[in-house]
């Protein structure tokens, strides 16, 4: 019941944004950031569900936006059906992951980046399709039943929707079968594996699921900037949705929510300090990856715990042994 | 193509990859010893290179004193950022995943405090060689491509020999092995710990004046570069360092041969389906199977 009324409170504040922020420019920001909540919530499922360090969500979220962009643009397709197909296309591209899914940790990530660099380089080299390096222009304004997303307002409320609607399903696949069995694989594989649960299967269906998140986030970015070139799909996107997650808490859904705001609107409230912003921006990175365990997500309840000194404290868990670091 | 040409590119090659090999070996030693995918290991490069050129500007140096100043640029650097960032995470006992982020917090504070520091603008390195070329069995190759493939073996040779005949060496081989062991026989492992990214800096900021006499120094020439050196220690096996020489000089050779050869547009795209095919072949890297020795 607690978690109803937060989740009410939290979504009134969120549909609240627009008509306290009445400032165009600013909700476009909040337009981008829910679009970051997406993509967080993407990759929260493979990092922090299944444990796999994916450095190539970029490249899904590119092919999302050059599919639907093409689509609309050059087919006359309807947005809903372009937005649908945005994400299965970067489903079916997620499909070439299927042969590396099963190499260990560290060679996972660097060979995902490398999947997002071949991407970038197509999207950037492949002049008759995705117009090179000037990308595609005046892509048209998402129009639902008629209905044309205009204005920054109209297109914000479309990108909280799909965002909640993520979050949703998000959350229900972390509890369903699915989610423990990558929860399970995250925690051992062997054990896994010995549970009947088919590593390498699960594995692909994770970066599928998320490859479609990605896409359909793609889809929005094409149709809310309405302008798209592959410099915005390069591996430093990729990088920065990695940050987004773990500094909102790894395994965390509203740690990823909370991650995606952060990660893109501190830049954008640091833009007073001028050529400071970005050295900020990092230094406040590093900071949050030692301020707690858990990221923001992290965050939140150990002060909750500080301001609620006066109950008894619960038996602290025995976090300082293990891990040689 | 005259075979003149296909010398000097396969020469080009070899010098490009000893530089990847020089980040390679120190993110691939930085691995061993502390799991940590340093992504600020492209930055502590720039830092060297911008350093070797800011020594440059105010004598008119020898190249191998701006290659020593560069060396001991970046090493200052990445024991800077180790016992003020690295260690205090560490002994916050966060999980590896947050040190890992925090490298890409590095990474941004590198090239971004580098650009207030030297500017945006592409540095060019005075022009520190002989303009024509030596004569190598009859064919014209560029001295500045033979002393960068001279210098860098030389760099990995003497690290070889650091790491089998020095006591230093040998306790931190040690400790990158198994840490609690390692301790067990009076090693300190923060001090390994500490010396390693020392030599990791110091061969970084070797690879970035080589780098930036090639070609020019700039804040962001780190970042890409960086991953390709990541991309060459995976090839080679993250943690073996001879497998980092090895990615490093396979790397730098096939991409340049792909650029001249295959397409100058997709050169890095052909380097990236090289890492997941060796990858797909053999999961950990071409040399990780010859066992834990470095």
């Amino acid at each position: 019941m607690k978690s109803a009324a937060a989740r009410v409170l939290v979504l009134g504040g969120f549909l609240a944004v627009p008509f306290v922020q009445t400032n165009g420019y600013w909700q476009h920001v909040f337009c981008v950031a829910l679009i970051g909540v997406i993509l967080a919530l993407g990759l929260q499922l493979l990092a922090g569900m299944a444990g796999l360090l994916s450095l190539g969500q970029a490249a899904f979220y590119g092919i999302g936006a050059y599919v639907s962009a093409a689509l609309t643009l050059r087919f006359g397709v309807p947005f809903l059906f372009a937005f649908i197909l945005a994400g299965v296309a970067a489903a079916v591209c997620s499909l070439l992951l299927v042969p590396i899914v099963r190499l260990p940790g560290s060679s996972l990530a660097v060979a995902t980046l490398g999947f997002n660099i071949i991407i970038y380089l197509v999207l950037l080299n492949e002049d008759w399709a995705t117009g090179g390096s000037f990308g595609i222009m005046n892509v048209p304004a998402p129009r639902i039943l008629g209905y044309a997303f205009n204005s920054e307002r109209a297109m914000y409320f479309l990108c909280l929707f799909v965002a909640a609607v993520v979050y949703l399903a998000m959350e229900r696949l972390v509890h369903s079968r699915f989610g423990r069995a990558l929860r399970a694989i995250s925690q051992d594989e062997d054990a896994a594996r010995a549970c009947g649960i088919s590593i390498n299967l699960y594995k692909s269906k994770c970066f599928l699921v998320a490859a479609f998140t990605a896409g359909i986030a793609g889809s929005l970015y094409a149709h809310q900037a309405r302008y798209i070139n592959p410099y915005d799909f390069t591996f430093n996107k990729s990088i920065e949705i990695l940050i987004m997650v773990v500094v909102g808490g790894l395994g965390s859904m509203p740690g990823a929510v909370a991650g995606a705001l952060i990660v893109v609107l501190a830049p954008e409230y640091l833009r007073s300090s001028g050529e400071l912003r970005l050295i900020l921006f990092g230094a406040l990175v590093v900071v949050l990856m030692g301020f707690s365990r858990g990221g923001v997500a992290g965050l939140v309840p150990a002060l909750g715990q500080q301001l609620m000194r006066f109950r008894p404290s619960r038996p602290v868990k025995a976090t300082s042994s293990g891990e040689p670091q | 193509m005259s075979a003149q040409q296909f010398i000097q590119t396969v020469i080009g090659g070899l010098a490009i990859g000893c530089i990847y090999s020089l980040i390679a070996l120190g993110i691939s030693m930085i691995i061993r010893a502390t799991e940590i995918l340093h992504f600020a290991q492209g930055e502590i490069m720039m830092i060297g290179a911008m350093t070797g050129l800011s020594a440059l500007w105010m004598a008119d140096l020898p190249f191998v004193l701006v290659l020593a100043i560069g060396m001991i640029g970046g090493g200052v650097a990445a024991v800077a950022i180790e016992l003020s960032v690295y260690r205090t995470l560490r002994s916050l006992r966060v999980p590896l995943i947050n040190i890992v982020v925090s490298t890409l917090g590095v990474s941004l504070i590198l090239q971004n405090v580098a650009r207030l520091v030297w500017g945006s603008e592409p540095l060019r390195f005075p022009n520190l060689f002989a303009k024509h070329g030596i004569d190598v069995y009859g064919f014209a190759v560029s001295p500045q491509l033979i002393w960068i493939v001279v210098l860098g073996f030389a760099m990995m040779v003497l690290l070889q020999l650091f790491f089998r005949h020095t006591r230093l060496g040998v306790a931190m081989q040690a400790a990158a092995q198994d840490p609690e062991a390692a301790q067990l026989m009076g090693i300190s492992v923060r001090r390994t710990t500490t010396f390693t990214f020392l030599i990791a800096g110091v061969m970084a900021g070797a690879a970035g004046v080589l780098l930036g006499s090639l070609f020019f120094a700039s804040f962001n020439m780190g970042f890409l570069t960086g991953i390709k050196a990541f991309v060459a220690a995976t090839i080679g096996g993250l943690g073996s360092l001879t497998g980092a020489m090895l990615g490093g000089l396979i790397f730098g050779l096939i991409e340049t041969l792909a650029g001249t050869f295959i397409s100058t547009a997709y050169k890095d795209a052909i380097g990236m389906a090289l890492l997941i095919g060796v990858l797909l072949l053999a999961p950990s890297g071409i040399l990780i199977r010859v066992g834990r020795k470095i």
